[in-house]
């Protein structure tokens, strides 16, 4: 039998028997529901919006209805509009943050202060042509700033920053205990002997390993499809381009879990026979969350510095930072392919190690391999 | 190992039963010579566990594996099954290195007994069987054959978790037979059985090595071996200290084993004649082992003198002796 029909059949009896647990049906569930319940809460306390809009005298007659008109769409915002007795006095307001946008008609431009809020010109732009009894497609209204734009991340890519690196996190940990579980139990009650009697180590690792990531990965794909979607169909009050983001989640899951649910197995099967599962993995959980909360600090501190930089590529931590600083900042497209690069590496490089001991902590008894004993032996093999 | 047991069976046995066992004979490599064991060494850490063991199986032969505790036994069984690296020495199979190929067409039932606990019964054997390279069909027939064989049929459905000990322990010998393996190998299959489950499994074991499987297992059971195998091995300290069929063994010994049965002896009575041990007394009753070479009629001329002789019989001595006398310290 080729190693890789074994490793669909071990592959398979994991993703069989977990979905008759229920457990991961449940989950998943509970996830997509509380994702729905987050998005429809946003909605319901979400204050209705107000557009400040000031506007040169003498204002057009029925530009007040005409902007209510058009705001009509975003779901009944409030328009207020004060017409100022000059540009300046305009500007004024406009620094004072008291009004979003300044119509100056003489020259149809759609004054911002920093950033062009898309909605609001919108609502001028339909207005005007209301006012003037003329159709699309040219746009009325050239908009300008009055200071240049700043490229701080928005409250909503902070969001997808960090509820997906904790989504990648809570994965990544729950997928991996199932992982380790799953290599406790059948080291425990013996059944692991008669499995490999058959079955090359590595390639029961890889049927582990595939089968629960397998399940993982569809379970993240539902979320962030669902979410993706939301953000998308507009549900979330962020930018559709985000959605590329949260999608990054996707496959940094699929690298972030080949190397952790690894590291997890090799723990499961150097645990000696009294550690259960939790116990065992906790080098490895312990691992996982420094990573966490230390990237989260390194990102939160300065995202576009030397050390978050480093973050990104560094095979441990690039599965969380990769996608949480695409959202926030960016990455370089070359950072991207020296990450996902390393990572390949340091997985192959797991395996490797992985196959040569996991036989021998499996079949070791007592009181466990030490992970350097496991090393060493290894190394002798 | 005070006796050299190896040596003086080698010398006597070639007139006797030509190359039949013997420990230091070249391996046999005859087309029906399947498991070939030879030469193997494991050492962990300071323990040497294997030191030179060397043993054949052959199809359609059933071979009791024998030894003390820590002499090895497991270890040679793992190492069949690749589990443990050897240090030297290697596994045969038909004459050539044994890999995973080879290994799919063999059962092996672990001395320390595990299956999935929550997996169904019916689909672990079933499991197991495709892991051994079966199709799903012939997997599904297979482990449901070999449930009802067992008397395991109404149970296919349930959890392993859910069964008796002594019904976990046929889930057990299934999941060794289920893919029709052409070796047979387990370890200590007999330990925890009630007598109707000895009596099942040691009928198995005949059908399967009537099949022409060879089929190896160990056990400490030695009047269960004596009963049902025709070859043992004895293995200590990681090496065979006897091989061959279970006959020509008993006859090779030093040693005969002479039953006597008194009436009015007196009670510390011993015949007082050189190599005459008495290993057993009770109730005018005894067992006595003596070198072979003391004549039975000296024996029984002393106990006559002494008391009425109910009972004398006069013979080779049984497996548990043999064993004794082979791995005494």
């Amino acid at each position: 039998m080729s190693g890789r029909h074994a490793i669909t059949l071990v592959a398979t009896r994991e993703i069989r028997e977990r979905l008759r647990s229920k457990a991961f049906i449940a989950s998943t569930l509970l996830i997509v529901a509380l994702l729905a319940v987050s998005a429809v809460i946003g909605r319901l306390f979400d204050p209705q919006q107000t557009f400040d809009y000031a506007v040169t005298a003498p204002a057009p007659a029925g530009l007040a209805t005409a902007l209510q008109g058009a705001a009509e769409p975003f779901d009944d915002a409030k328009v207020k509009l004060r017409t100022v007795d000059s540009a300046a006095a305009g500007r004024r307001l406009l620094e004072n943050g008291d009004v979003d946008a300044l119509l100056l008609l003489p020259t149809d431009r759609l004054v911002f202060r920093k950033n062009v809020d898309v909605q609001v010109a919108a609502v001028a732009d339909t207005a005007i042509r209301a006012v003037r009894n003329e159709l699309p497609p040219e746009p009325e209204l050239t908009t300008a700033t009055l200071h240049a734009p700043d490229d701080e991340p928005g409250d909503a890519a902070l969001l997808v920053a960090y509820a997906g690196s904790l989504l990648l996190f809570m994965s990544l940990a729950f997928y991996g205990q199932w992982v380790i579980s799953g290599v406790v139990e059948e080291k425990n009650n013996r059944v692991v002997e008669v499995i490999l009697s058959a079955v090359r180590p590595r390639d029961l690792l890889a049927g582990k390993v595939i089968g629960i990531g397998s399940l993982g990965l569809a379970q993240l794909v539902l979320v962030v499809g669902f979410a993706v979607g939301l953000l998308v169909g507009g549900v979330f009050d962020a930018p559709a381009s985000l959605g590329a983001d949260v999608a990054l989640v996707v496959p940094w899951f699929v690298l972030g879990f080949a190397l952790y649910a690894v590291a997890y197995a090799v723990a499961g099967a150097l645990a000696s026979n009294q550690q259960n599962a939790e116990t065992a993995a906790q080098p490895v959980t312990y691992a996982l969350l420094t990573v966490y909360f230390g990237s989260y600090i390194v990102l939160a501190a300065d995202p576009e510095g030397p050390l978050a930089s480093l973050l990104t590529v560094f095979p441990l931590t690039a599965p969380l930072v990769l996608p949480a600083r695409s959202a926030l900042v960016g990455v370089p497209l070359w950072q991207h392919g020296l990450a996902i690069l390393l990572v390949v590496a340091a997985i192959v490089a797991l395996v490797r190690f992985a196959g040569r001991v996991y036989a021998l902590g499996l079949l070791h008894g007592g009181s466990g391999l030490g992970l350097r004993a496991a090393w060493r032996i290894a190394r002798e093999h | 190992m005070p006796s050299p047991m190896v040596g003086r069976l080698g010398n006597e046995m070639i007139g006797e039963i030509g190359d039949r066992c013997g420990a230091r004979r070249p391996p046999r490599r005859s087309a029906m010579t399947m498991l070939n064991v030879d030469a193997i060494g494991k050492r962990f850490g300071p323990v040497t566990a294997l030191d030179g063991c060397s043993f054949t199986v052959e199809r359609g032969r059933m071979l009791g594996f024998l030894g003390p505790n820590g002499a090895g036994k497991t270890t040679t069984m793992r190492a069949i099954f690749g589990l443990v690296e050897l240090d030297g020495g290697a596994v045969l199979w038909d004459g050539d290195p044994i890999g995973p190929v080879e290994r799919l067409r063999f059962g092996y039932m672990p001395e320390e007994r595990g299956l999935y606990p929550r997996m169904r019964v019916g689909e672990q054997l079933a499991y197991l069987g495709r892991l051994h390279g079966l199709d799903a069909h012939d997997a599904h027939a297979a482990a449901s054959d070999w449930l009802t064989r067992l008397g395991l049929a109404d149970r296919a459905g349930a959890k392993v978790v859910e069964l008796s000990h002594g019904n976990q322990q046929r889930a057990q010998l299934a999941a060794a037979l289920v893919h029709t393996p052409e070796l047979l190998v387990l370890d200590e299959p007999f330990a925890g059985l009630d007598p109707v489950a000895v009596r099942t499994l040691a009928q198995v074991l005949r059908d399967e090595a009537a099949r022409g499987v060879a089929v190896l297992f160990s056990s400490h059971q030695l009047d269960l071996v004596e009963e049902i195998c025709e070859e043992v091995a004895i293995i200590d300290r990681g090496r065979i200290v006897a091989e061959g069929s279970l006959d020509a063994l008993r006859r090779a010994s030093e040693r005969r084993r002479i039953a006597l049965r008194l009436d009015g002896a007196p009670p510390e009575w011993e015949p007082e004649i050189r190599g005459v041990d008495v290993v057993e007394r009770a109730n005018g009753d005894l067992r006595l082992l003596v070198d072979r070479d003391v004549e039975p009629q000296a024996v029984l001329a002393a106990a006559e003198r002494t008391a009425r002789v109910v009972g004398f019989s006069y013979g080779p001595p049984s497996l548990a002796e043999l064993f004794l006398e082979l791995v005494e310290r």
